[in-house]
């Protein structure tokens, strides 16, 4: 079965159909590859197979090759009840609005439970951290309550979300959809491994699924090294979104 | 107006194509690898960074002068179809330093190199 739900600049093309409750998980090039490298690891590990991919003008000429297998470069994986969003890009500027906006609309039109965004969260002294904390900043209130019944959490309360992960926040916010973001301390333009165990550990938690992240980390250096280019590109685009805005903190009185 | 907005982005976008295809092709001509790198001041320090997983301390050159830095090492990586090559990294200083102040360490793939930064002119106390 294919679907298209059609839209100005994005489609969201599904290969198969998606059933109702599914929780989405984002996991799109961001600080430290935080998203990516947790995304992409629950995919392995949960045996997801790829169930569509978004088409976009704006996206880059490009496909990616795996296994003898041609694949889009923004792809979406499922599983039972969950859906991941996974890119092997940045995003490009001139999509992120339209972009959240569709994987909204979408989530909504497919009823979907909530969607869950992963991300890094800049932290200059990383080095000197040895287990990341993990933050979490829900659409409403009941979300963020949710969220932090779970130990170890924090709170995320002031700073700036830029790029998707705000867009998608924002638009969720809007529809009055279920979203919630996920932090976790990490190098900002270095591949951290690390930085996506934690976020691991704490959506395993969050979904009642067992993920062990000892694989991970015992294959971190390897994974740094193939994550390099994608790093040195992600960094660019952080560029385009001000990411270096994450650093700083809101501006009080305005 | 839109046009030459467009004209301008897709000039921007050629220009870093053009800066990512130099990388690859010097990598490639060296079979050296380009670490991702930071250079940052805190106070009175130069803070620099980089990413080279997959070597280790013993192995990592590094010398330094006022003005600049130089980091080479070896690279080992099981990963596929990344063949064994070394680090190589010169970057030149936005300040000079002390050389002798230099302190260094590597940890979880990241080296950081800590350098107090050279203090020309005169303290004045403020009455």
């Amino acid at each position: 079965m294919s679907e298209v739900l059609e839209g100005e600049i994005v489609k969201i093309i599904e290969l198969e159909p998606i059933r109702e409750g599914v929780i989405i998980i984002e996991g799109f090039p961001d600080v430290g590859l935080v998203g990516t490298i947790a995304a992409s690891f629950l995919i392995e590990k949960l045996q997801m197979s790829d169930i569509g991919y978004i088409e976009s003008d704006a996206l880059p000429p490009l496909i990616s090759v795996k296994n003898g297998k041609i694949l889009d470069i923004v792809r979406m994986y499922g599983r039972n009840n969950i859906v991941v969003f996974l890119s092997e890009i940045p995003i490009p500027l001139p999509i992120i609005r339209p972009l959240s906006q569709k994987i909204i609309e979408w989530a909504i039109s497919r009823k979907a439970k909530m969607i869950v965004s992963l991300t890094g969260m800049p932290e200059p002294g990383r080095l000197n951290i040895d287990v990341p904390k993990v933050y979490v900043l829900g659409s409403n209130e009941k979300i963020s309550k949710d969220a932090l019944k779970i130990n170890g959490v924090e709170a995320f309360t002031d700073g700036y979300i830029t790029g998707v992960k705000g867009m998608i926040l924002r638009e969720s916010i809007k529809r009055d959809f279920n979203a919630l973001l996920v932090l976790s301390q990490a190098h900002f333009n270095y591949p951290d491994p690390g930085s996506a165990a934690e976020i691991l550990k704490y959506l395993s938690k969050l979904l009642s699924i067992e993920i062990d992240v000892k694989p991970l980390l015992e294959s971190a250096e390897e994974l740094k090294l193939r994550l390099r280019d994608l790093m040195r590109r992600t960094s660019q685009a952080m560029q385009d979104v001000q990411k270096s805005r994450e650093l700083e903190l809101p501006a009080v009185y305005l | 107006m839109l046009d030459e907005f467009k004209k301008i982005e897709q000039e921007l976008r050629n220009i870093e194509e053009e800066f990512y295809m130099r990388i690859k092709g010097l990598e490639a001509m060296r079979g050296c690898i380009t670490p991702l790198y930071n250079i940052y001041e805190s106070g009175d320090e130069l803070i620099i960074t980089a990413d080279m997983p997959g070597t280790n301390k013993e192995e990592i050159d590094l010398t330094v002068g006022e003005d600049y830095l130089k980091i080479e090492a070896p690279c080992r990586s099981p990963a596929r179809r990344t063949r064994e090559g070394k680090y190589m990294l010169h970057v030149r200083l936005p300040v000079e330093i002390e050389p002798e102040s230099v302190k260094a360490r590597y940890k979880d793939g990241v080296l950081e190199v800590i350098a107090k930064k050279k203090i020309r002119g005169v303290k004045i106390r403020v009455e």
